[in-house]
């Protein structure tokens, strides 16, 4: 069953197309990438789904209804920039999510709790730091327990902890069966919490699927390449080396290591023998998979949107 | 609406401002009308000695006229309040907030208006408690003639409140809407003394009579309705004053007022937020 369909959107501002007859769905259960650059249309897409904006043409349904307010109270979202009362606690603008939502009031202290708030809750939002505020706004999100959460770049302005934990968070939540629909240009962000992708550049949306499936052909291209990074202290000694190994694809040195590019067919065991052989001790072996970055530059062509 | 009225509640009880400008406006309404009253009482009955001037303003049934009338310099206030909560939901962006959590656009915008609506229902009744208090303390009997005052007053109010929601819709920036709502009342003013004017002098040279033409225009439409009780002097300038209609002074304000209504709503409905 699909938890969010959107058929044929479209947004103009003035002379500018942000979204382009954009079309997908969002099957229940699963963690909804929406992967673009600054400025590739996703914030429009999910302000239009949340009726911030109003679309240019095409529609959208939740769970096969046309927009309802009564269903956004079942979705936890957070948009942008966390929106709270400059003069008001945590805690009271908590209440008023709560009042609008008719749900979660209960909820208040846990969530608070969940993201470290608690301590804080009686100072006003102004005086909290960019970190808190995003906190504050994912708090408010799981207010109610929804179903459905939406997140536009939820690690914005969190420290690495902080970011690690919402990942966390978005793991267990996702573990719970809940549905997340997030958009992000953190690919690795992506790659590491999300099962399927929607890619968006310039208001078109360039591909959609499964992370694994996008991953493994980029454009309709099947290619399973890994990329292995090496280095010793005699490195041109080491790609002297290495190149006798049969399945290289290509080699390449990069500061003061080597990046192997090979089928999957070779293993980082196997190199570590060939060279401890040839008598030559790895300072350092690295696996990487073709990350979904590799994917996206193909995909998207090698460029910034602005 | 309980349930939206209760959100609005949340929002404002801690606001610093909210509190600080609606005790202003109280303490105003009493203390500005305690001003004219005293100078009456005090200044003019102490050079007056021989009773001249008959008139007493804050008597029954006159103190309906004269409390509205000298209330409502001060509507400025309730308006520059209703600019202030409506444009820091811009400012904060939790007019975007409130429709993401479950708010409909209709539910946002119809409760801004309901307060406005409230805020003039309030300020009438603080009106009709100060025109009693000082009714009593002119040491007259209660009467009810002349209250159809308080409802112009009501008009008045929210007139200025309404459009105080309009600008804050229109303009969104705090400074900008308060900027405007000054600058428009004074503007209408303006306009308005001239076309006093020219209301008289076609009376006077042309024997037309469409009434005080100033009084048609959008904030001076309630505003017209009220007016110093009368007395000598414009007792004398009867003739060559324009006659009140004041059915047609109403029927103004409030198309005006559906004007508003309806602009506010759409603006706020149908545009990307």
């Amino acid at each position: 069953m699909s938890i969010l369909s959107i058929e044929n959107l479209s947004k103009q501002y003035g002379p500018v197309r942000a979204l382009k007859s954009v079309s997908f769905t969002v099957p229940k259960g699963t963690v909804f990438g929406i992967l673009g650059p600054n400025g590739s249309g996703k914030t429009t897409l999910l302000g239009i789904v949340t009726d911030i904006l109003k679309a240019s043409s095409g529609q959208y349904k939740w769970h096969g209804d046309l927009d309802m307010a009564d269903q956004r109270k079942k979705i936890g979202t957070l948009l942008e920039t966390p929106n709270f009362y400059h003069y008001l606690s945590a805690i009271d603008n908590l209440k008023i999510a709560a009042e609008i939502k008719q749900r979660g009031k209960d909820d208040i202290r846990k969530v608070l709790e969940l993201v470290n708030l608690w301590q804080r809750k009686d100072s006003k939002f102004s005086t909290y730091s960019l970190g808190m505020k995003q906190r504050l706004a994912i708090a408010s999100t799981l207010l109610g327990d929804p179903d459905i959460l939406v997140f536009d770049e939820p690690t914005n302005g969190l420290d690495p902890a902080g970011i690690a934990e919402i990942r966390e968070l978005m793991k267990k939540l996702h573990q719970q069966g809940k549905t997340i629909i997030m958009a992000s240009h953190i690919l690795d962000e992506v790659e590491k919490v999300c099962t399927h992708v929607a890619i968006i550049q310039k208001g078109d949306l360039k591909t959609v699927g499964t992370v694994k499936d996008i991953m493994s052909s980029p454009g309709g291209k099947t290619t399973t390449a890994v990329l292995i990074e090496i280095a010793s202290d005699n490195n041109i000694l080491l790609q002297q080396t290495v190149q006798q190994i049969s399945g290289i694809v290509n080699i390449e040195l990069s500061g003061d290591e080597l990046h192997i590019t090979c089928s999957e067919s070779i293993s980082a065991a196997q190199i570590n023998r060939f060279c401890f052989d040839k008598e030559i001790v790895l300072t350092k072996l690295n696996v990487k998979r073709k990350s979904l970055e590799t994917t996206f530059l193909e995909i998207t062509g090698n460029q910034s949107d602005k | 609406m309980m349930h939206l009225l209760k959100i609005e509640w949340l929002k404002y009880k801690k606001y610093t401002a909210f509190k600080v400008l609606s005790l202003f406006f109280i303490i105003g309404i009493f203390a500005t009308n305690y001003i004219v009253y005293s100078v009456k009482k005090n200044i003019i009955n102490d050079i007056d000695t021989q009773g001249l001037i008959s008139f007493s303003p804050y008597s029954f049934a006159n103190t309906w006229q004269t409390t509205s009338y000298v209330s409502g310099f001060i509507l400025l206030l309730p308006g520059l309040l209703l600019i202030m909560l409506f444009t820091n939901e811009y400012t904060f962006k939790t007019h975007r907030q409130n429709i993401i959590d479950g708010l409909s656009r209709h539910e946002f915008i119809n409760v801004k208006i309901m307060l406005a609506l409230i805020f003039a229902l309030v300020s009438s009744v603080f009106v009709f408690f100060s025109a009693s208090v000082f009714g009593f303390a002119s040491g007259t009997d209660f009467s009810l003639n002349g209250i159809e005052y308080v409802g112009y007053f009501f008009l008045k109010a929210l007139s200025y409140n309404m459009i105080a929601v309009l600008f804050s819709v229109l303009l969104k920036r705090t400074g900008f809407a308060t900027g405007l709502f000054f600058i428009y009342l004074g503007a209408e003013n303006l306009l308005s003394q001239y076309l006093v004017f020219l209301s008289m002098k076609l009376r006077v040279n042309y024997d037309m009579d469409a009434g005080n033409l100033g009084d048609y225009l959008p904030m001076n439409a309630a505003d017209g309705l009220l007016t110093f009780p009368k007395n000598m002097v414009t007792s004398m300038a009867k003739s060559i004053l324009p006659t009140d209609f004041t059915w047609v002074v109403i029927a103004f304000a409030v198309s005006y007022l559906i004007l508003f209504y309806w602009w506010s709503k759409r603006k706020f409905v149908n545009s990307d937020l």
